[in-house]
């Protein structure tokens, strides 16, 4: 059976202290099924996660919240090949990946 | 590791922020919480696969922050609780999905299981993981 993970949301509020995501362009890499995702991806401009886990992907597609479908993207890749242009992003977040 | 920083540098805009954030081994705790109170039943053991990717993780920021390529800004540590109904649940997850890096010792599990059945009826038991956080800023 799943743990419950985090229900405090002690990860949420440390993060959105340590960094203001509003209006950022964010890369997630490890995004995983987007569980840390949907947390600070309603105040971004625009979010990209990775994650080379395609099944962990599939998950986040089908949770996406409808009214981040537009703003969120998500793809199945590595941190070793990054496919965007030099600098695209405000904030990169190793959300458990390094 | 050092490449992917590298790669995720090349993306940042300038003054672009890294955020890492990751759990880090430090035997974790396992406690019984119910309406009685905090209970501890003793601590996982990491396991050396765990160790090692911790190590190499820090060995990674300390090579770009001597690169130049990032500065650190803030960094802290704060606690993230995974929750199971029974000791046994939680005994099933970490043997099938931390094998690699953390174990739970057979009289820690036995312990689990005491404080919890003794516990009032609304126990549960949860693991205290150690998170780390720290903001970098590309050079």
């Amino acid at each position: 059976m799943k743990p419950l993970k985090d229900p405090d949301g002690f990860e949420r509020k440390k993060l959105l202290d340590f960094v203001d995501f509003t209006d950022s362009r964010v890369l997630e890499v490890g995004c995983g099924e987007g569980r840390l995702t949907w947390k600070y991806a309603p105040a971004s401009h625009l979010t990209f996660g990775l994650d080379p886990d395609f099944d962990a992907l599939r998950v986040a597609r089908a949770d996406c919240p409808p009214d981040l479908r537009g703003r969120v993207h998500l793809a199945r890749a590595s941190a070793y090949h990054l496919p965007f242009p030099k600098e695209t992003f405000d904030i990169a977040l190793l959300a458990w990946s390094l | 590791m050092v490449h992917a920083l590298q790669e995720i540098h090349h993306t940042l805009t300038p003054n672009g922020l890294l955020i890492d954030l990751r759990p880090v081994e430090d035997n974790w705790t396992v406690e019984i919480p119910s309406s009685s109170g905090l209970q501890i039943a003793g601590r996982l053991t990491d396991m050396p696969i765990g160790k090692a990717d911790d190590e190499a993780a820090f060995a990674a920021m300390k090579d770009v922050e001597t690169r130049g390529w990032y500065v650190r800004e803030r960094e802290e540590e704060f606690a993230f609780f995974y929750y199971w109904d029974t000791p046994s649940e939680m005994k099933e997850w970490i043997d099938a999905e931390w094998d690699d890096f953390e174990k739970i010792e057979e009289d820690v599990y036995r312990k689990a299981q005491a404080r919890w059945a003794t516990a009032n009826a609304d126990a549960r038991v949860r693991v205290r993981v150690k998170m780390l956080i720290t903001r970098w800023r590309k050079m």
